[in-house]
């Protein structure tokens, strides 16, 4: 009798975790990145096999349409490695994968080592907090003194008498690179807590009533309020145009003098082309094509 | 002489099966009462029976008295742990506790709530000499009890039953597993203890019973077939039964 | 005289029967032998790896200042790499966690040893093997659905992630196999002690905990090991949990463990970022293996004692 519930317990889970398996897009990245595996790119007769890319968690959203509609159009798969933007850089360094996804532009030493980067798309980082929260807008000295640690309570901005709960990326991501270079508080940011991934800093976000975080603007959803910078509001025509301020690249890295593959090099071809650009847009972002 | 326990039309059952069947008995105050038969008979059932120790046997029931200074002890009002204090007990196997000498007399001392160091050092002392070990083992109180020889250890565990100053000594089989020197120096021991308390011991051994014991108790299948003194009955048992296990008919 | 039966065979070793046999013995031997050799060969492995990636970041840092320093800033301008806040939350973690984990785990073994009825004991066994499948992941998920919260609004912090949070889900996680070892320590204490315990006037209670309990010691001293070990190795769930900002460690504090330090920054790191990790990795381990060595000596004591 034991051994039949057990079993149709089992068969039941079973059943229900395989119904939870959705759509064959790229996996959300919620986990903290592990060390690259990114798988090597087939080598490709006639536009076959596997383009591989690795990188920013934050673009995550823009490859996975871009990988699916290309894969409508030609068949070939487009695999995605959200292992942070650093990673995804080595990877393509070293030759682990195809395109490496950067959402900060390539560092000095970086290019100098041989690396490539071709802009291809704008993306807006929300400054996001509670949907409780009553403030609605900040300016970016505001945000600034707010990371810093001068301003901690929420009533000093015109909110609740709160303590400020500050959200951020852990050292080496792309988005906080982004974030702490335009607000100006590099390696000043006195963060109560470092998370490891976009959707992370969100869930935290969407959590507690008085945290702030930041956030890549194409995976911020209604579960947490985007605040408008210098009284602008984030969205693709304000990045677009520039007068949303806190916006960064979203980068395509490849390896100088290495050739792609017939596929990987057709992928790219297609994804900077302007054909890719309502795709792009599709996902929250600004196509820099 | 008084009889410090008695039992009246004593019945118990594992279970379904009967193992003692209607035993009466009394047992005279400061006497060494001994209680044999052969394996199985109930003699140790009814040992048990005396400090309630068979309680802890899942399904068992006791029907009839069982009176320890004239109060029946099965009664649900009588605080079993002073019982046992009072009538104490020693087991076959010696099971001396894992820790030294002196923390194993001092034990039930101690769980009757006596803390002060000098005078657990008079129980102490004062239990082992009673037991006569004490000249073996004061140097090497602090020493763990299982480091002793079997012989020791149950006069351990004897001198351990002693520290709470019982009135009645159970002994259940003592000096089965030890060597015969080890043996006639328990018996000594009985004997010499027999002026302050009272002791009921199940031997397998008549020769031992006839040795040290007053009164001898023959049970036979649940059964108590005969009870009287000691020399009379081995000289001239008065049941048929009784006079066949003497004689090594049976057992 | 000749004996019916088995013709007599001369107990020769030329003999091809035992020759044969003893080959098989011999490979046999050998086999067992090469994977005994494996396995501490991966051992081996893994400890030089560790030392061989370690060292570089510890010489240049200079190990005082790695072991003591109280500022982790890997990607600053000015790096600093002081793992003290690292090691400190680690040992607060585990030692909360075995705080709370071996008395309740301890006590929890005792009722279902001594005390429950076989019913009960059934469906709470059942649960603690349950418990015990869960995988990591699982409890940081439910640490940080619901623990982290529920700390924050308890507690009327500013946000719950903190020490405290990665301590309750230790304590939860060592829970199964400290109660399952105890229990199999007080099972085997013989019953002799407890009879003459009780013969003696003490209550069941009073013989649990002054008889069964020391002589299950060294039992209980293994559950403890074995959830050390587990606490202080525990990335996943403790890494969603406890806020993961490299602070000195206080209870309502977000702070790092020395393992989620490795873990979150490896992915993103280079150079001598990369290099300090694997010192943390190498420090990490050297404090495993000190902890068993401390315990079995601390075992060893007691037993002679």
């Amino acid at each position: 009798m034991k051994k039949t519930i057990a079993l149709v317990l089992t068969v039941l889970m079973t059943l229900s975790v395989l119904s939870a398996c959705g759509s064959n897009s790229a996996p959300a990245a919620t986990q903290a990145p592990a060390a690259a595996p990114a798988e090597a790119a087939a080598e490709a007769p006639a536009l076959s096999g596997s383009v591989s890319t690795d990188g920013s968690t934050s673009m995550e959203k823009v490859i996975g349409a871009l990988g699916e509609a290309y894969e409508q159009k030609t068949g070939v798969t487009v695999t995605y490695n959200p292992t942070g933007s650093g990673s995804g850089i080595k990877a393509v360094g070293e030759g682990r994968c195809d395109i490496g996804l950067s959402s900060r532009a390539l560092k000095d030493e970086e290019k100098a080592s041989g690396l490539t980067q071709t802009i291809l798309a704008y993306d807006g980082i929300a400054i996001i907090v509670n949907p409780a929260n009553p403030i609605n807008d900040l300016s970016l000295e505001q945000i600034a003194k707010v990371y810093t640690g001068e301003i901690t309570n929420w009533s000093e901005l015109g909110g609740d008498d709160a303590e400020i709960v500050l959200i951020g990326r852990e050292a080496g991501s792309g988005t906080r690179d982004g974030f702490e270079s335009i607000t100006g508080t590099t390696d000043a940011c006195q963060y109560r807590q470092e998370l490891t991934s976009t959707g992370d800093v969100i869930t935290t976000v969407a959590q507690n009533p008085n945290a702030i975080g930041y956030a890549s603007l194409a995976s911020v959803k209604d579960t947490v309020k985007a605040l408008a910078v210098e009284g602008v509001t984030p969205s693709e025509e304000t990045v677009k145009d520039g007068s949303y301020l806190v916006q960064r690249p979203f980068v395509l890295v490849t390896k100088e003098g290495v050739e792609l593959s017939a596929a990987a090099q057709d992928f790219f071809n297609y994804i900077t082309s302007t054909e890719a650009n309502e795709i792009i847009a599709g996902a929250g972002v600004v196509s820099a094509n | 002489m008084n009889n410090i326990m008695t039992a009246r039309d004593l019945c118990l059952w594992y279970g379904q099966a009967q193992a003692l069947k209607n035993i009466n008995m009394d047992i005279a105050e400061n006497s060494i009462t001994a209680l044999i038969g052969p394996s199985g008979c109930g003699k140790s059932t009814f040992l048990k029976t005396l400090n309630r120790m068979n309680d802890l046997v899942p399904g068992v029931k006791i029907t009839g008295q069982v009176c320890y200074r004239e109060e029946d002890i099965y009664d649900k009002n009588v605080d079993v742990n002073q019982l046992r204090r009072e009538v104490g007990m020693v087991f076959q196997k010696p099971n001396p506790f894992p820790m030294s000498i002196y923390d194993n007399i001092a034990y039930g001392p101690r769980t009757h709530g006596i803390r002060k160091r000098g005078e657990l050092d008079e129980i102490v002392e004062q239990a082992l000499r009673d037991a006569a070990i004490w000249d073996e083992v004061k140097d090497r109180l602090k020493k763990n009890a299982l480091g002793l020889s079997g012989g020791q250890q149950q006069r351990l565990c004897i001198a351990r039953a002693l520290a709470v100053k019982p009135s009645v000594l159970l002994m259940d089989e003592p000096t089965s597993a030890l060597d015969p020197i080890s043996t006639s120096r328990i018996e000594e021991l009985a004997m010499g203890l027999k002026d302050r308390y009272t002791i009921v011991i199940v031997t397998h051994n008549m020769q031992q019973a006839l040795r040290i014991s007053d009164n001898t108790a023959f049970f036979l299948l649940g059964e108590l077939v005969e009870y009287g003194d000691t020399q009379t009955m081995f000289d001239q048992p008065a049941d048929k039964r009784t006079e066949a296990y003497i004689t090594g008919r049976f057992g | 005289m000749e004996r019916a039966g088995i013709a007599p065979r001369p107990f020769r070793k030329g003999d091809n029967m035992a020759k044969k046999k003893q080959l098989v013995e011999n490979l046999v031997h050998g086999l067992f032998l090469l994977l005994g050799l494996i396995t501490v060969g991966c051992v081996l492995l893994i400890t030089l790896y560790l030392v061989v990636s370690g060292i570089p970041a510890i010489r240049e840092i200079g190990l005082a200042d790695f072991l003591f320093g109280r500022r982790w800033a890997s990607t600053a301008a000015e790096p600093a790499y002081g793992i003290l806040p690292f090691i400190l939350t680690s040992i607060y973690g585990t030692a909360g966690a075995i705080l709370i984990g071996v008395p309740l785990g301890f006590l929890c073994a005792v009722y279902l040893a001594k005390m429950a009825q076989p019913g009960i004991r059934n469906i709470m066994e059942s649960a603690v093997s349950l418990l015990a499948g869960i995988p990591s992941v699982v409890y940081g998920l439910v640490g940080m659905l619901v623990l982290v919260p529920g700390i924050r609004r308890l507690f009327h912090v500013p946000d719950g992630a903190s020490l405290l949070a990665a301590i309750l889900v230790l304590a939860v996680m060592i829970l199964p196999s400290i109660i399952k070892v105890s229990i199999t320590a007080l099972e085997a204490v013989p019953r002799e002690y407890e009879e003459a315990s009780l013969a003696l006037g003490a209550t069941p209670v009073e013989t649990w905990f002054r008889v069964s309990v020391p002589a299950a010691k060294s039992g209980i001293a293994a559950a403890v090991v074995l959830g050390v070990g587990r606490a202080i190795g525990e990335t996943m769930a403790v890494m969603m949990v406890s806020g993961n900002a490299p602070n000195m460690p206080d209870l309502f504090q977000s702070v790092r463990f020395l393992t989620t330090a490795v873990a979150s920054e490896m992915a993103y790191s280079a150079g001598l970022q990369q290099q300090a990790l694997f010192s943390i990795a190498l420090v990490l381990f050297l404090f495993i293996m000190l902890i068993n060595a401390a315990l079995k000596a601390f075992l060893k004591g007691s037993k002679e004692g």
